[in-house]
């Protein structure tokens, strides 16, 4: 571009000589691109215009003063005054400007870390484009019940929007894409109505069940200054607290704990930190009652005795009485139907009793079936599981009976002798196979633990397999952060670098088991783990397949009577082989693979580790059985 | 590998059913498998059909069985041959049918033939496994 001529005066100027001179359009371009290239122009000069407090100076105080530290984003123009405020303005320190490669990554980055964290990260987006590009991330989000804080730029004032891409990126509703899988949203005509909705967008937010909320930072309001700045406030913010269960019925859920011979407890998102976790603890052996872990968050130590979530089925099976603590698919404890013949199959015994504290009915919308299969209970009680389990504790130990008391007491020892049973099983069915290459998933999930069971702290932020579960010792609450929400492929890799972010700061060593196939769906993030630094250990699950596929589409050669012997196309990822050290090397990781030999997986882990120690993010490759 | 937790679950449970009807088959009839033989297979060619029709996808490539109940363990000591030919030829639970116009009768000896030479694993006490 010429020398005094940038590339948004040349346009604008085209533009207003276009619009001056009407029919001449073809013959006054050309003639400013002449003009351009002799460094001349024959547009009068624009004023040495500065504007000192630009409005979006005032948004990045706003967002300071709900102590969001991270913004993620992939840069672009809808919101470059915003993010120019928060490198120059703001310091680039909370928030700090995370560079991002695709809006799915940011959004995914922000679900990891808001579990890791416990509260939301900010995410940054062009109100069209940007949006699109974030919209399975934030469906993820959304059936995972994670707070994140969105931004969309978009100019909606249409009289001063640049011609041509800047009408394509600019829209009048930027959450109408996203408002069936959002908390909330809102599109403030002002600085003051910005303030004001970004403060109420972190509460609601943050309120359980949480979610995901959308505010367009308007980019007209954050390029132009701001206008009488005494007038301005920014709400002081004060986060609401989350609501216990009635305390009639709670008393009659532990009625009905207390008389029962086969109690079972099933939580899925029920805790919200470690104190969760205790509480339960404490609610399960007030009842010595076993407790499956679901798993959509960490809450049950899987050294404790009562943590039977590999008996779930027979424990189900047998119970006459089951609590449900936010489980997001009642109905299919109970219940399943079978694939591909939809055959119905009941579970449990027909009069089993069942009691179910969640507030997830406060958070359902219709288009999107997140809200799974309705499920009759006897008891449904409106309250925050976490917050709702000090009260049904005291419930059941101040309405005990002495007779009840020996009861729960008696259990004791066969409960210890299953628990003990169950882990042997596990550790029986991870030995098989061991030798065998590709290497077994047990044996991969083995090794790792032998290289990192001397972290103080841990978190294995993100792995389909069920092997760290059954085999690792995790108590706290940080140990795993559960999964996906939605099953959208393409969270693995994201998640897990925003939960390694997030632990960065509290000295939690992070790891994840990646699965091939997710991480083709943006391995960028990989480049923003090492270019923030992030310190994470991935040890690749390199199945070499999209293996779920595999079966289903065997099931549907068997149902439609044909062969299974081409079950391989379209679901297999070989032919070329992806070299994922490669890939993670060009993108600046410590790597290291292919590994199909199984006895140089941990020395190769162990390498990576030495690598994440030193601050680096690290990547091994390991080429594993199919699941 | 996509992680389809809700659908994976479902598969898990059934395989899981499938896996214990199987091993329930399998005790029950002790005395049969005692009387019967297994037509003579080839267990080269046994693996080369093992791997055409990706049974290591559920069942791993040495009959292991895999993560989550997904597919059942197969190997080794696996059912008796007529077990192992009914469950094929007319499956209980949700594993696909592989009937005699697809897999003929001398692949499913071959097969068998496969996972019968199928060595156990070291015991788990012998294994670095984690242990708490």
């Amino acid at each position: 571009m010429a020398k005094g001529l940038d590339r948004r005066s040349f346009l604008k100027g085209a533009a207003l000589t276009a619009a001056a001179i009407g029919t001449q359009i073809a013959q006054a371009a050309p003639a400013a691109a002449a003009a351009s290239a002799e460094g001349e122009t024959q547009e009068p000069r624009g004023k040495d215009k500065v504007i000192g407090r630009p409005g979006s100076d005032f948004m990045v105080d706003v967002i300071k003063a709900t102590g969001i530290e991270y913004i993620a984003s992939n840069p672009g123009s809808s919101f470059r005054s915003l993010h120019e405020s928060i490198v120059n303005y703001g310091g680039n320190k909370k928030p700090e400007f995370l560079t991002c490669m695709h809006e799915e990554s940011s959004v995914a980055m922000a679900h990891g870390y808001a579990k890791a964290a416990g509260k939301p990260m900010g995410m940054l987006a062009h109100g069209t484009v940007g949006l699109q590009h974030a919209t399975m991330a934030v469906y993820n989000a959304w059936c995972d019940r994670v707070p994140i804080m969105m931004f969309a730029g978009n100019f909606l004032d249409a009289d001063k929007r640049r011609p041509g891409v800047e009408w394509y990126h600019c829209v009048q509703d930027p959450a109408a894409i996203h408002r069936d899988f959002t908390k909330w949203d809102d599109q403030p005509v002002s600085l003051q109505h910005f303030a004001e909705s970004v403060m109420r967008a972190y509460k609601i937010a943050m309120m359980p069940p949480m979610g995901p909320v959308l505010i367009t930072a308007d980019g007209n309001l954050a390029e132009e200054s701001v206008h009488d700045e005494k007038r301005l406030k920014i709400p002081k913010l004060t986060m609401s607290i989350p609501s216990q269960g009635d305390s009639g019925a709670v008393a009659e859920a532990a009625k009905l704990l207390l008389a029962a011979e086969h109690p079972v407890i099933l939580a899925d998102r029920a805790a919200r930190s470690q104190e969760g976790m205790t509480r339960l603890v404490e609610l399960a052996e007030a009842l010595n009652a076993p407790v499956c872990d679901i798993g959509g968050r960490m809450n049950f130590p899987t050294t404790h005795y009562l943590n039977r979530t590999d008996d779930k089925r027979a424990l189900v099976q047998e119970a006459d009485v089951v609590l449900m603590l936010e489980v997001a698919d009642p109905w299919g404890q109970f219940n399943s139907i079978s694939d591909p013949h939809h055959e119905y199959r009941r579970l449990a015994k027909p009069d089993v009793k069942i009691v179910h504290i969640s507030v997830a009915e406060s958070l359902t919308k219709s288009n999107y079936q997140d809200m799974q299969r309705f499920m009759p209970v006897d008891l449904a009680i409106f309250g925050d599981a976490q917050t709702t389990l000090p009260a049904l504790t005291e419930r059941v130990k101040s309405g005990m009976s002495s007779n009840q008391r020996v009861a729960i007491s008696d259990r004791v020892k066969k409960l210890q002798t299953d628990y003990r049973r169950m882990k042997e099983r596990a550790r029986a069915a991870a030995a098989v196979g061991w030798d065998v290459t590709p290497v077994s998933t047990a044996r991969m999930s083995s090794h790792l633990w032998n290289v990192v069971k001397n972290e103080e702290k841990w978190c294995m932020a993100v792995s389909g397999m069920q092997w760290n579960k059954n085999l690792w010792p995790a108590k706290e609450y940080y140990n795993f952060i559960g999964s996906s929400g939605g099953s959208g492929v393409g969270y693995g890799a994201p998640a897990a670098v925003g939960a390694a972010l997030a632990n960065r700061d509290k000295g939690i060593f992070t790891m994840t088991i990646q699965n091939d196939g997710d991480l083709m769906y943006g391995p960028g993030v990989l480049w923003t783990a090492a270019h923030h630094k992030i310190p994470i250990l991935i040890v690749m699950h390199n199945n070499r397949a999209y293996h779920q596929e595999v079966m289903h589409l065997q099931k549907m050669a068997g149902l439609h009577n044909r062969s299974m012997d081409r079950a391989a196309i379209g679901t297999t990822i070989e032919n070329p082989n992806i070299d994922f050290a490669k890939l993670a090397a060009s993108l600046g990781l410590h790597s290291e693979g292919p590994i199909s030999d199984p006895a140089k997986v941990e020395p190769a882990i162990q390498r990576a580790y030495a690598a994440v120690k030193r601050g680096e993010p690290a990547l091994v490759d390991v080429v594993t059985q199919g699941r | 590998m996509k992680t389809e937790t809700i659908r994976h679950r479902t598969a898990a449970f059934v395989m899981q059913a499938f896996f214990f009807s199987l091993f329930f088959i399998a005790s029950s009839s002790a005395i049969a498998q005692e009387k019967e033989k297994a037509p003579a297979g080839s267990a080269d060619n046994g693996y080369k059909a093992y791997m055409k029709y990706m049974c290591y996808t559920c069942h791993g490539t040495v009959g292991q069985g895999a993560d989550r109940g997904t597919g059942p363990k197969l190997a080794p000591n696996p059912v008796s041959f007529a077990t192992f030919t009914a469950q094929l030829r007319t499956p209980r639970q949700d594993m696909p049918p592989y009937r005699k116009e697809f897999v003929s009768d001398q692949e499913l000896a071959d097969l068998y033939a496969y996972l019968a030479t199928i060595k156990p694993s070291p015991a788990a006490k012998d294994l670095p496994l984690p242990n708490f």
